[in-house]
């Protein structure tokens, strides 16, 4: 079980050197990926490692970048683009193996198990890797080596990064002599909350967290304590799984707005576009839903507010209006009036669309048909060809997030 | 205050109220159970924001005694530890005294226990339901109307009014309804001398009926029932039980009974609920606890269900009759099995509008105005 071929591939800065191979004016200046500065979104998503030569980093504001490095390019990300390109990768990975692992749109598992015969030795085969994908998108990748997936992600992380050939194994063997010296904070599933925990504990490197009882790490955080205890003896059972999008459990849309909304009428709008966001959504995965929740953050950073609840719906739905109303009610409820930065609704405890429970109050078979209609004319003229007219006033943000991917231009 | 009681009628009236008491109440006191005692009677009260329960132990009834001394006075004591003390005590006799600074004393045999009371000022005053709109059922009669029917109230919350049963009194006829959406319990009975008394509207949450239900006996006594706007109280001998109603409006539900039927079955209860029971065996891992069931020939149906992950089910189960179009049908087997218990009796009859459409199942014999109606689950 635990002795497999592991590889976890990184790309290096990804979206900023797809940036620079796409513009090779760019090649040798410091280049940021970074949102709209006018807007929430206007901080650093990918910095280049030449940017990070001036200690620009991922996820600061773009003006404290700027002063970091007054020469720094700043190129607007294309949402898009990066999620074609990650879909590129993999099928480059796939001409390895079938067992390709999506983690996120820069990192990807996997499992190489008995191809030694095919493609050579790992050594071999990982340098193959950086070549073609270096070759055919000019995006340095990373790769970390292990016999499963948590070595091979400390392998990558802690060691492929910083060497130079961006390759590193990490196995059992020698495991002692490099993972256990790093700082329990490099441990996967190691925030930097549990590393003060830990810190308190007298647990300084994984190698201690290693060593630590495991009865006691269990008795304080249960599952979690043991899983910790494991991956810090790197062991982990989880096996690649190409199917890491199937098995959803919950639809959710998110947003940030623009700016602090204030009355229950400019969050009514936008909650009303969240609900019919997520029940489309829903209905593209062909799920109807039994639960909403619905969160809201303050606006004040300092001081935060706001609230996460959810409620059982009567019927499972995938109808806008049936997870708005529902919404609705959760913020006349729970909204303690505050200026408000960011609303999210989910709908959770999916069930398949195809069966369901008929109701006499709910005239569900014409809301499928309603809704099947403005699906149907959505991809036929696009997304905005028929939205709520409540979505044309000011707060509205559904002509904006149309044009966006995760909150950046696409 | 100081009584010496028998213990039994004691515990009996202590688990009423205590049905009243919440874990988490909205004002401390209300963690507590109100003990008054005068000269013929000891009343116990408790209650919650929707129900308040009195419960009476008369001094003597029918040559019985169950209280031999009453010094009278009043006192709240904490109820979480209460039933237990009572229920362990040695001795068939139990002595409670209160002295000026409310510290309670249980004495049975050589066992003492010494509580801490509260001063009954502290204790809300419970609202006096005055009415003139009352009437009478027998309390056997009573337990099985909310039986009929409390089981199919809404357990969501996203509809508040649906979480209660609809009474309604017109012409002399009574109508209880219940419906969570998905399917509906209705039960009318004739009423005599109800001095030309008419309410609608009056919905009494689910929890309260079916605490009610716990706590009345089956007897075939009277129980007295009185109506306000916003309050329901049912009254014997010796307890008084007060509810809120719930606010807003019931839906009008008489629409939703479809009244023709396209194809009706005639079948065994008991026959239908043991077949049920077993398909659902491999049903209740999905959500919908889906059985399907169709009609083969003049008299037999197909009852079957499947889980892709379980395995298959299938049996077939011989009817009275058959008349009518043929007809495939999936819906909710605990509906089914629910609606069947709630009837009672030996054989139903079931009318069916097609796959879409509610189908309504009564008794076959038509004295006992009950119905029941189910609304199928939609597959593809």
């Amino acid at each position: 079980m635990d002795n497999k071929l592991i590889f976890l591939v990184d790309m290096q800065s990804f979206y900023a050197s797809v940036e620079k191979s796409a513009n090779p004016k760019l090649q040798d200046h410091p280049v940021v990926v970074a949102g709209d500065p006018e807007r929430r979104s206007g901080i650093i998503l990918a910095a280049c490692p030449i940017a990070k030569q001036y200690d620009v980093e991922t996820a600061e504001a773009l003006w404290q970048a700027q002063q970091k490095c007054p020469d720094l390019i700043i190129v607007r990300p294309r949402m898009k683009l990066y999620i074609e390109l990650s879909y590129q990768i993999t099928q480059i990975l796939e001409r390895f193996t079938d067992q390709v692992e999506v983690f996120s749109v820069d990192e990807q598992f996997l499992d190489l198990t008995g191809t030694e015969r095919l493609f050579g030795d790992r050594y071999t085969v990982a340098h193959n890797i950086q070549d073609e994908i270096q070759e055919e998108l000019g995006v340095y990748a990373r790769v970390g080596i292990g016999p499963n997936k948590v070595l091979a992600k400390i392998a990558c992380d802690a060691f492929a990064k910083k060497n130079e050939q961006g390759i590193f194994e990490l196995t059992h063997h020698h495991m002692k002599d490099t993972m256990w010296k790093l700082p329990v904070g490099k441990m996967f599933g190691v925030g930097s909350r549990m590393e003060k925990h830990f810190s308190r504990m007298g647990i300084q490197t994984i190698g201690d967290l290693a060593n630590y009882p495991v009865q006691y790490l269990k008795k304080r955080w249960g599952i979690n304590g043991e899983v910790l205890s494991n991956i810090a003896n790197g062991i982990d059972y989880s096996p690649v799984s190409t199917q890491t999008h199937n098995g959803q459990k919950a639809v959710g849309h998110h947003m940030t707005l623009p700016r602090d909304y204030e009355t229950l009428e400019d969050i009514k709008i936008v909650l009303l576009e969240l609900s019919e966001e997520v029940a489309k959504r829903a209905r593209a995965k062909n799920y109807r839903g039994h639960t909403l929740s619905l969160g809201l953050r303050g606006a004040n950073v300092n001081d935060p507010t706001g609230f996460h609840r959810q409620i059982k719906l009567t019927s499972p739905t995938n109808y806008g209006m049936d997870l708005f109303h529902a919404a609705l009610q959760l913020l006349n409820k729970h909204w303690d009036g505050l200026p408000v930065r960011s609303v999210g609704v989910t709908l959770s405890q999916l069930q398949s669309a195809d069966v369901y429970q008929l109701s006499l109050f709910n005239p569900s078979v014409e809301k499928d048909q309603l809704s099947k209609a403005m699906d149907d004319i959505r991809k036929k003229f696009g997304q905005t060809a028929i939205v709520r007219a409540s979505s044309l006033q000011e707060a509205g943000q559904v002509f904006d997030r149309a044009q966006k991917i995760g909150g950046h231009y696409k | 205050m100081k009584i010496l009681i028998e213990r039994e009628p004691l515990m009996a009236s202590i688990q009423n109220v205590m049905k009243a008491i919440s874990s988490k109440p909205t004002i401390p006191i209300l963690s507590g159970i109100k003990l008054e005692a005068n000269q013929q009677e000891v009343t116990l009260t408790g209650s919650n924001s929707d129900i308040t329960i009195e419960s009476i132990i008369p001094s003597e009834e029918d040559g019985v005694v169950n209280i031999h001394e009453i010094v009278p006075g009043s006192v709240v004591i904490q109820a979480k530890f209460l039933p237990e003390i009572i229920r362990k005590l040695p001795e068939n006799q139990v002595e409670l005294s209160v002295d000026d600074d409310m510290n309670v004393l249980i004495k049975s045999g050589h066992a003492e226990f010494k509580l801490n009371g509260q001063d009954t000022e502290e204790y809300p005053q419970l609202p006096v339901l005055q009415t003139d709109n009352s009437f009478h059922l027998q309390i056997d009669l009573l337990k099985m109307l909310i039986r009929q029917t409390n089981f199919a109230v809404s357990v969501s919350e996203t509809r508040p009014i649906l979480t209660g049963v609809h009474l309604k009194l017109e012409n002399e006829q009574l109508e209880l309804v219940a419906t969570d959406s998905h399917r509906l319990a209705s039960r009318k009975i004739n009423m005599t001398d109800t001095d030309g008394l008419t309410f609608n509207n009056v919905v009494i949450p689910g929890k309260s009926l079916s605490e009610l239900n716990k706590i009345l006996d089956d007897t075939q006594e009277p129980i007295q029932i009185s109506v306000t706007d916003n309050q329901i109280l049912f009254r014997t001998k010796h307890l008084y039980f007060l509810s809120r109603l719930l606010d807003g409006n019931y839906p009008e539900t008489s629409r939703l009974i479809p009244n023709q039927s396209k194809t009706v079955v005639n079948v065994n209860s008991k026959d239908l609920i043991e077949s049920i029971d077993r398909a659902s065996l491999l049903a209740k891992d999905n959500r919908n606890n889906i059985v399907k069931l169709v009609t083969q020939g003049q008299n037999i149906l197909q009852i079957t269900s499947h889980s892709p992950e379980i395995g298959y089910v299938e049996e077939t189960l011989e009817t009275n009759a058959i008349e009518g179009e043929e007809l495939k049908i999936s819906f909710n087997a605990k509906y089914m099995i629910d609606a069947l218990k709630a009837i009672g009796t030996d054989q139903v009859s079931i009318n069916f509008t097609g796959a879409m459409r509610p189908f309504i199942m009564q008794p076959d014999e038509d004295d006992e105005p009950i119905l029941q109606l189910i609304t199928p689950v939609r597959t593809y």
